[in-house]
């Protein structure tokens, strides 16, 4: 008998096999090593793009990496943040490729989404929370950021009520980039698990109708799989645009 | 009335509004609810945490529209 819902978090949540040095856990687990894997080949990765060979593996490896610069630069950096935004372009890169990577590594079989855990996607929400508030204070002095928090025109009375509200705007905009990215990517992997599972469940009651059912179901599952490699580019996109919007609004709020 | 032309970052703002709204709601009810557990004053903390949480994600959806309007501004508000 299949238990659905214990065979959905079998594939979806992590699994811990922390190693014991000393008397110290190391948490080590499933999502943790696919996340340096992932770190690994970006690097590889990066480092391909950077050199400057002669064969035409490199060249066309280094075309691709200045027209994806190009492209962050232009599509995503430049309109969200204006032209104080390009010292920061190194991050928005690395960031829209790692989660690229993670969203598109769940699609390999036996490999998880690392990108469905929220404590992934809120640690990169908050290091773009960190940059946002760091472009605040990099270009309007910590005084001049904390007076953005207040709209221009606002009444002296309505101050103490407008001030708190604005503080909870951002951090309600941080938690709203992790939980995006978590819950389209989670949501994604559990509608590809279930539609799997509908073959295996009808298949219980009757072989022939199992049979049947797989028809329908593969044909709904090579549909998702092609609309979460749609996902996986899309919500990276957005991510990192998102970032780029809210850092913008940090910078030009006068 | 024409709207726009809208760019690939206004379609992203937009589309981030109706989260923004329910994590404000969200927070709100779950800070009432929390009151509410700590200082045994159920059902106040949550009522009044939800009616805060959604005048917050009001107030997000105002100020939200309030910088598109002024970024786009249409041929009525010119």
């Amino acid at each position: 008998m299949i238990e659905v819902s214990e065979t959905i978090a079998h594939h979806i949540l992590d699994h811990d096999f922390g190693v014991m040095v000393g008397t110290l856990h190391l948490p080590l687990t499933v999502h943790t090593v696919t996340m340096f894997c992932i770190s690994v080949v970006l690097l590889g990765v990066g480092m391909l793009m950077a050199r400057r060979g002669k064969s035409v593996f490199s060249r066309l490896m280094s075309t691709i990496g200045e027209e994806y610069v190009g492209f962050m630069r232009d599509g995503i950096v430049v309109p969200g943040m204006g032209q104080e935004g390009r010292p920061f372009l190194s991050y928005f890169c690395t960031l829209f490729l790692f989660i690229l990577f993670s969203n598109l590594a769940g699609l390999i079989p036996e490999v998880k989404t690392i990108t469905s855990n929220i404590a992934v996607t809120g640690a990169l929400a908050l290091c773009s929370g960190v940059l946002i508030v760091y472009c605040g204070i990099k270009f309007h002095g910590v005084v001049g950021f904390i007076k953005t928090f207040v709209p221009g025109g606002t009444p002296w009375w309505l101050v103490p009520l407008i001030f708190p509200l604005e503080v909870i705007s951002l951090i309600i905009r941080v938690c709203v980039l992790a939980i995006r990215l978590f819950a389209n990517m989670l949501s994604g992997h559990m509608v590809l698990l279930s539609l799997l599972l509908i073959i295996f469940i009808i298949g219980q009651m009757s072989k022939i109708a199992g049979t049947g059912a797989a028809i329908p179901a593969m044909g709904l599952e090579i549909f998702m799989t092609c609309l979460e490699l749609l996902v996986a580019f899309l919500q990276a996109y957005v991510f990192t645009l998102l970032t780029s919007i809210y850092a913008g609004l940090v910078i030009h709020s006068h | 009335m024409k709207l726009g032309p809208f760019a690939a970052q206004d379609f992203a703002a937009i589309s981030t509004l109706g989260l923004e709204f329910a994590v404000a709601v969200a927070l709100g009810t779950a800070g009432g609810y929390w009151a509410d557990v700590h200082y045994q004053s159920a059902p106040w903390g949550t009522v009044i945490g939800v009616l805060a949480g959604f005048a917050l994600g009001m107030y997000i959806v105002v100020r939200q529209a309030q910088r598109m309007s002024a970024a786009h501004p249409t041929e009525k508000t010119k």
